[in-house]
């Protein structure tokens, strides 16, 4: 578990596959599409790692009035993103787990419970969780998510996390991984290895 | 079951067309009433005072002020710097088929600072009412809503006066979500007395504190069906020698309200003229130095009319009055003429059903975890299983 990690929210829905957490509306710890977090499970004796693949703010009338004004004041705003109880929901692929042994690239044993705290990954864990790219293969195998976005996302975002000037022989070696495993599909592979490319 | 629909249709129809039949009768008593109003505006005060008194105390009307009844006011300057509270509540009712007797009263409040660009600040009080002294009356009768209700109505002044104390000094405007008279103290069935005037006076040494605090103060009713105004004018067209409490339930306006006819004065913005309300509650209030006065104020381009009622040291201070003539609009703003600080005071204090099953089932929890065995009355139990049973849908 690393040392300072950011809270970004508590789990509400969960399986073995994937969990859904909640949070009260804040840019700043708004969980991006396609980064890593964990989730406390087995009483804190492991940690679930899940992929963000979505992002949802339930849908509120009142907010939905305020926004159809020409002008909202900044405190209704404010009140809007800080205050009040709409939570944002952020769905999670389970794509490994930590224990005393470390990171493990496969289903976790046991879902995180209700409740449990979801923490973004820092950069560190993130470098060792992608030292090995066996996960990847769960992603192309969650047909209902946005598969080619989110793995092209993952690894772009786990490269960053590396020195820079490792940034590239990363990519190299997650391309050539998606080669292997989508050898049969080159429309995908194409795609996502576009999506590779870090922009500038 | 659910409800017999097929019955229900034909009776639907007949509340349909009787209420657009009623809407037409209404609408031909507006400009009948606008007519007497002005004629009540051209009276002598005096001679109104007269009738007033000949009315009885048993009257309810409306108690012209020396502004002048028919008079409409433009909305006054917004202060800088206003800081608007508002507060509203809600409560879990004692019930007796439930696992454990209590009650539960939940207050949310919130503070806006317009123009400071600031989040509003947002407080939230839950009490959980469970001692025997809380759950029984002095005769040992198990406490009815209404008592509740009451003791919510305080917490939430409380809670109003807390938070104007600690704006002190600062342009604040504080907004009830209700009438500012304290309805419940007449209702409190089987309540003693006793009690009753207890919560009473608590209430009115808040509005003590709120007065020290040198803040506004309102009550806001949307869509009021007072009919005091009304009564007013009714008695005004009475000669002097007919005013019996028969002549004055006679009146010529059963059915319309002082919205009804306030929706035709009132310009967007503007309030009415101020009006003493004549309660047998407003005694309590006025020996106290908070007897409460009232106005009609249109709170947006839609004709929305709202009573506010304030308390004497609001309305005789021009500084305040127009303080909370020109908040409350600001207020209303963005949020069709309902202020938005009660918006999210309700928002914050109510409480979901979702909540309450949570809030219920911990507490089963807690109990077991006592030792106690809760459990649900066999009428309770049983409603929630034919409650479960799916229904087809239309």
């Amino acid at each position: 578990m690393p040392e300072s990690p950011m809270m970004i929210g508590r789990v509400t829905r969960c399986s073995t596959r994937g969990f859904v957490g909640a949070m009260q509306i804040s840019e700043n710890t708004l969980p991006v599409f396609g980064s890593l977090c964990q989730a406390e499970a087995q009483g804190g004796r492991s940690y679930v790692v899940g992929l963000v693949y979505d992002i949802s703010i339930t849908d509120d009338q009142f907010a939905r009035q305020l926004a159809a004004l020409d002008e909202v004041p900044q405190e209704q705003i404010a009140d809007g993103q800080l205050n009040r109880q709409v939570p944002v929901e952020f769905s999670a692929l389970a794509v490994g787990f930590h224990d005393d042994d470390g990171f493990h690239q496969s289903l976790p044993p046991q879902p995180p419970l209700t409740l449990a705290s979801v923490f973004s990954m820092v950069p560190e864990d993130s470098v060792d969780f992608t030292s090995r790219l066996h996960f990847l293969q769960m992603i192309l195998n969650a047909h209902q998510l946005p598969v080619d976005e989110l793995l092209a996302t993952t690894l772009r975002l786990s490269a960053q996390a590396r020195p820079e000037e490792e940034h590239e022989r990363f990519l190299l070696q997650a391309g050539r991984e998606v080669a292997r495993l989508l050898a049969q599909d080159l429309t995908r592979l194409e795609n996502i290895l576009r999506g590779l490319r870090i922009k500038e | 079951m659910g409800i017999h629909l097929p019955s229900l249709l034909p009776q639907m129809q007949e509340l349909g067309q009787a209420l657009y039949e009623r809407s037409l009768q209404v609408s031909a008593m507006i400009p009948k009433a606008i007519k007497a109003l002005h004629f009540t505006a051209e009276l002598d005060h005096s001679d109104l005072q007269s009738k007033i008194k000949k009315a009885g105390d048993r009257w309810t009307g409306a108690i012209p002020t020396e502004e002048t009844l028919n008079l409409t006011f433009p909305p006054p300057t917004a202060p800088q710097g206003l800081h608007v509270i508002g507060a509203d509540g809600s409560q879990i009712y004692p019930d007796r088929h439930a696992a454990a007797f209590y009650y539960l009263i939940n207050v949310g409040s919130i503070v806006v600072s317009h123009g400071s660009g600031e989040a509003p600040t947002i407080q939230q009080e839950s009490r959980l009412f469970f001692e025997i002294e809380d759950l029984y009356d002095e005769a040992d009768h198990p406490v009815q809503n209404a008592y509740v209700n009451l003791r919510r109505d305080v917490a939430e002044m409380k809670t109003l006066a807390e938070r104007a104390e600690s704006l002190a000094g600062e342009q604040t405007l504080a907004i009830l979500d209700n009438s500012l008279l304290l309805w419940m103290a007449l209702q409190t069935g089987g309540s003693t007395s006793r009690e009753t005037d207890l919560y009473l006076q608590q209430y009115l040494k808040l509005l003590d504190r709120l007065r020290s605090s040198k803040a506004g103060l309102a009550g806001f009713i949307d869509r009021p069906r007072s009919v005091s105004v009304l009564a007013l004018i009714h008695l005004a067209g009475l000669p002097d020698g007919q005013i019996t409490q028969e002549t004055l339930r006679l009146t010529p306006f059963r059915g319309l309200t002082d919205r009804a006819i306030f929706t035709k004065l009132l310009p967007p913005g503007h309030r009415s003229a101020l009006f003493i309300s004549a309660s047998p509650l407003n005694r309590d209030f006025r020996t106290a130095g908070h007897e409460v006065y009232f106005f009609y104020l249109n709170t947006d381009a839609d004709g929305t009319v709202v009573r506010v009622e304030i308390p004497i040291w609001v309305a005789q201070d021009p500084g305040l009055l127009n303080r909370v003539h020109a908040g409350i609009l600001k207020d209303c703003q963005t949020t069709g003429g309902f202020p938005y600080t009660l918006v999210r005071a309700h928002e914050v204090a109510v409480i979901p059903a979702q909540e309450r099953a949570a809030f219920e089932d911990m507490l089963q929890r807690t109990l077991l975890g006592h030792g106690l065995r809760p459990t649900q009355s066999q009428k309770a139990l049983t409603k929630q299983l034919t409650g479960q049973r799916k229904q087809h849908r239309l």
